[in-house]
């Protein structure tokens, strides 16, 4: 058993509670409150001062799988031979020996939504994991945790310039993604007929395969989406065939912030540090975000390292505060809406009794520049504790 | 008159004044103290409870000339093709209206140095400018301020199909034959023997007769040893861009004088080149002693998050002074136009920042940017829509 004493625990959920305890056992938090009783076999952590939050969460970030310092040996994202690849997993795309999940333990970061990258319209499911481990399949906590599918200029650059084929326009895109759900729709109709006694199966086909729990609603197709319009065409898309899905990135949300809060769709936005790298993204900053969090929209902040590094996740919260988001909002944007977000809120995002003993404690306020995570522990685990 | 009062100022140079006095005239700095006498005519501005410091400096930026939204239209940093670009002129590239400049006012920035890019063994000119105005050439502060170099894997990638270079070496070897052609041409000018014209060695010659410093792209620790190894040998005066690697071979660069131009920040290691990146670097580099500038390289640092990146490099051990002065006096030394700007002093440009708190916090963002006394940026409460 481990015990976190005297710490000024925010738990994201509920009142802080300063001078508290944390219990864990088993890796999860078995108690938390001002003085539950602390058996004499626990490990001590005298937080004494210090903030204790729950782990961070990263909703959309490509770590492992983009590998740092690699240059292209490192790249293995985006498989940019055939635009509509559902039938991809991150899961074998992904090394836990990328020295940036060490990065994220050192930044408080505990659980990430590995995705693939958005060069395709449709790239593959990704999965949750924890950050640390040697085999990506003891990492997981959800997998797969969505589909991802891509428009605006990503997969017209990967096709249309680069290889002279489909899709080269906006207009492409979208009938190419039309044309993947319709196809999966179709297969799955025709299976589940066949599985009624109604007709012979469709013959095995793995890119329709991965794509009908998407089309049945029953996992997230996650939406790459910078533009206004590239948004308001992700809607009408996922609307038409009344899907389950997120939006990523949302650059240009603060336009189309009523469509978004009527439809009540969950957003990650991001990288909001990142530099005007594509016309798509050039009114990339905090308004998106601010809009969205006054309007109501479920939203959370993701770098999509490593376009941004992923231990720059609390900064960029803390950069949401300066430029006038609620700080409460900010740091819940990073912990439980990323959870949410990431569909595995159940597990992690909150210090809550019966959740997973993902947490840190901070050298000083969480969100500021100069703070530190002293210590990030996953699973009850300590996997980062800083030398002073 | 202006006489902005009861702010803790942060003059750089010299040490902290509490609700101190800062007199500006005519775009200048006329008197900076805590027991100054404010002149009856003056307009006052209080300030009480803000802190101010000097307009940052960057000295490795590319704003007007790249990025920022703009798509293929505005990549004007790299000229091609070809590994040997020294007769062009940054300034030709730059537009005031590029959306760069306002987020440099966003971010505090009022002097900037722009470079060519690094896609060529030597890039072109630099130029300095303020970041505010409608035609680059008022802008200019100094020009030109350097000429542009690169070693490691960026020249490498920029030749087409066989040409030079292809290594490390070959980079080198091309540098090298650039210097060496510049002095035979000055040489023959010399002696009245009127070369064609060739503005590349007319160029290479300013950095060989002192005028100019070459600024050298270097990441790795070898690329590095390699640019103090070239400009010894051509006994040129140079300072080294990015110097990624510099904190393992600290003391070596401190030995040397090399002036570091560390950045950009809150950046990954997408090349193999900077793999090695520690947020530790320019804390470990001022502790050997060398100068260190913190530079965005705008676009690929936001400009707009410059103080932020301050704020990192304060966490991982740069002292609260050295980061100021790493953001302000620093860079106007190394570009050469600390007489201007870099610290608030009697006599220098009214460049000044008022902030909401003591820097490098989320906690205190620029509340207002002044250039030579013009407010040219005041916080935009965006709650409420």
């Amino acid at each position: 058993m481990l015990a976190i004493v005297n710490a000024e625990i925010v738990p994201v959920v509920g009142d802080p509670i300063s001078g508290g305890t944390i219990l864990v056992d088993g890796g999860k938090i078995v108690a938390m409150g001002k003085d539950p009783e602390v058996p004499s076999d626990a490990r001590i952590i005298d937080a004494t001062g210090r903030t204790v939050t729950p782990g961070i969460v990263e909703a959309h970030a490509h770590v492992g799988i983009s590998e740092q310092g690699l240059g292209s040996e490192g790249s293995d994202h985006n498989e940019t031979t055939d635009p509509v690849t559902p039938h991809m997993r991150a899961i074998d795309g992904i090394n836990p020996r990328d020295d940036a999940f060490r990065e994220f333990r050192e930044a408080g970061i505990t659980t990430a939504l590995v995705p693939p990258g958005s060069a395709n319209l449709v790239g593959g499911t990704a999965l949750v994991l924890k950050c640390a481990g040697e085999i990506v399949d003891d990492m997981v906590i959800l997998d797969p945790a969505g589909m991802k599918a891509a428009l605006g200029e990503n997969p017209k650059g990967a096709y249309g310039k680069r290889q002279n084929k489909a899709p080269a326009t906006r207009m492409g895109s979208a009938a190419l993604l039309r044309e993947a759900l319709f196809a999966a729709k179709e297969y799955a109709d025709k299976r589940e007929s066949a599985e009624g006694g109604d007709g012979d199966p469709p013959s095995y086909n793995a890119k329709h395969e991965a794509m009908i729990p998407v089309i049945r609603g029953e996992m997230p197709l996650r939406i790459h989406c910078h533009r206004a319009d590239d948004i308001v065409t992700a809607v009408r898309i996922s609307e038409e065939f009344e899907l389950d899905y997120t939006l990523e990135h949302v650059t240009e949300g603060q336009y189309v912030v009523d469509l978004l809060a009527e439809h009540e769709v969950r957003c990650a936005v991001g990288p909001t540090l990142q530099h005007g790298s594509k016309v798509e993204n050039r009114e990339r900053d905090f308004r998106a975000p601010l809009a969205l969090a006054e309007a109501g929209v479920p939203m959370c902040f993701t770098t999509d390292h490593p376009v941004i590094a992923g231990q720059f996740l609390p900064l960029t919260a803390g950069i949401a505060v300066s430029w006038g988001m609620d700080y409460d909002l900010a740091l819940r944007a990073i912990t439980l809406a990323s959870a949410e977000h990431a569909g595995v809120a159940d597990r992690v995002g909150s210090l809550e009794v019966g959740k997973d003993a993902d947490l840190v404690i901070w050298s000083g306020d969480p969100l500021d520049y100069t703070t530190f995570a002293d210590v990030t522990i996953i699973d009850g685990c300590v996997v980062h504790e800083r030398q002073v | 008159m202006r006489a902005y009062r009861g702010a803790r100022f942060y003059p750089v140079d010299s040490a902290p004044i509490d609700e101190g006095v800062m007199l500006v005239e005519d775009g200048k700095i006329v008197g900076i103290g805590r027991d100054i006498e404010v002149p009856a005519n003056a307009e006052v501005i209080d300030l009480a409870g803000k802190v101010v410091i000097p307009g940052l400096v960057d000295a490795h930026s590319h704003v007007g000339m790249w990025g920022d939204g703009e798509g293929d239209a505005s990549r004007d940093g790299n000229e091609r093709p070809g590994p040997i670009t020294a007769e062009v002129d940054a300034i030709d590239s730059v537009n005031p209206h590029h959306v760069s400049f306002q987020s440099c006012r966003e971010g505090g920035v009022t002097s900037v140095m722009i470079h060519p890019g690094s896609g060529n063994a030597v890039g072109g000119l630099c130029f300095a400018a303020k970041t505010r105005g409608e035609v680059v050439d008022d802008m200019v502060l100094k020009a030109p301020t350097g000429l542009k170099g690169a070693l490691g894997e960026n020249p490498k990638r920029g030749g087409e199909g066989k040409d030079s270079p292809k290594t490390r070496m070959g980079t080198a070897a091309l540098i090298r034959d650039f210097f060496a052609r510049a002095e035979e041409y000055g040489r023959k000018k010399e002696r009245g023997k009127d070369p064609d014209p060739d503005l590349a060695l007319e160029n290479g010659l300013r950095v060989l007769r002192g005028e100019i410093p070459f600024r050298v792209h270097a990441h790795r620790s070898d690329d590095i040893a390699t640019a103090v190894r070239l400009c010894e040998e051509l006994g040129i005066a140079f300072n080294v861009e990015h110097c990624t690697d510099g904190y393992m071979i600290a003391p070596f660069l401190a030995e040397k004088n090399v002036v570091a131009h560390v950045g950009p920040g809150l950046s990954s290691r997408g090349k193999v080149e900077v793999a090695n990146r520690d947020e530790r670097n320019a804390a470990l580099l001022a502790e050997a002693g060398v100068k260190v500038c913190l530079v965005t390289d705008h676009p690929f640092l936001d400009v707009r998050y410059f103080m932020a990146y301050g704020g990192v490099a304060q966490k991982h051990g740069l002292s609260f002074s050295d980061t100021l002065r790493a953001l302000t006096l620093s860079p106007a030394e190394s570009i050469g136009v600390e007489d201007r700007v870099g610290s608030l002093a009697p006599g220098k440009d009214a460049d000044f920042l008022v902030l909401a708190g003591e820097p490098f916090s989320y906690k205190s963002p620029v509340l207002s940017t002044y250039i030579e006394g013009v407010e040219v940026y005041s916080r935009i409460d965006r709650r409420g829509g």
